[in-house]
């Protein structure tokens, strides 16, 4: 499933896939894979997206 | 041991050593690196079952061949062969799921270094074929490990061009 309230938090800071790759340390294909729901990804990455976003962890993966 | 297998020995010795250099040098010269973030290790994870599967059943297939058709190559030209089946199952593998290259790899830097790689090999190869080395007595010789590399690099460096290509388009109309 894609995670488009992922893609509208790095939109809304006007970040680009590159950009949130090299913050969290990852390539730009995971993050496009993340958002894309072709790679579910670890808590580790999970959380060190969401500091970088400004977000939680349940306003970004949780699929409640 | 006679002086033309000392002298075979000698030279196989020497290549790998100055091979090791070279990779060594390119790693401390930051073109080859080694960090993937966790997605890439995933892939290349069973990337690797795929290649040591492929290395398995070729290792098989070589030894079955050899029993059933007889020597049609020699041992050295076979290992590369299976060698180079399972490097490009690997490689192939990793570059569809975009976990060949590593975060700090430049692409082009890479690709270049593989296309000289290729172009050596196979101009090597070349020479050989052309002066008759390459087989002898109906057996592919040892001299078709530098082929075999120039096609497997090519091999890779196609898939990845191509694969490239087609990412930015899917990318672009997205």
């Amino acid at each position: 499933m894609k995670n488009l309230r992922m893609k509208a938090a790095r939109a809304a800071l006007d970040l680009s896939q590159q950009q949130l790759a090299d913050a969290v340390g990852v390539s730009r294909q995971t993050i496009n894979a993340i958002e894309k729901g072709d790679y579910n990804p670890t808590i580790k990455l999970c959380t060190a997206i969401c500091r970088c976003l400004g977000k939680t962890l349940d306003e970004l993966f949780w699929e409640g | 041991m006679n002086h033309y297998s000392a002298g075979i020995l000698f030279g196989l010795t020497v290549g790998v050593l100055v091979g090791l250099l070279f990779v060594m040098f390119l790693f401390k010269k930051r073109v080859l690196d080694t960090h993937f973030d966790e997605r890439q290790e995933r892939a290349r994870g069973k990337a690797f079952q795929y290649a040591f599967s492929s290395l398995a059943i070729s290792a098989y297939a070589y030894g079955v061949s050899d029993l059933v058709l007889g020597t049609w190559c020699d041992v050295l030209a076979g290992v590369s062969l299976c060698l180079a089946l399972s490097i490009c199952v690997f490689a192939v593998t990793c570059i569809l799921k975009d976990a060949y290259l590593s975060l700090r790899e430049k692409p082009r830097t890479v690709m270049t270094l593989f296309t000289l790689l290729t172009l050596a090999n196979l101009s090597f190869g070349g020479v050989y074929a052309a002066s008759g080395g390459l087989v002898e007595n109906g057996v592919l010789t040892f001299r078709a490990v530098n082929p075999i590399i120039g096609v497997a690099t090519l091999v890779i460096l196609i898939v990845y061009i191509v694969n490239h290509l087609l990412r930015n388009r899917e990318e672009e109309t997205e």
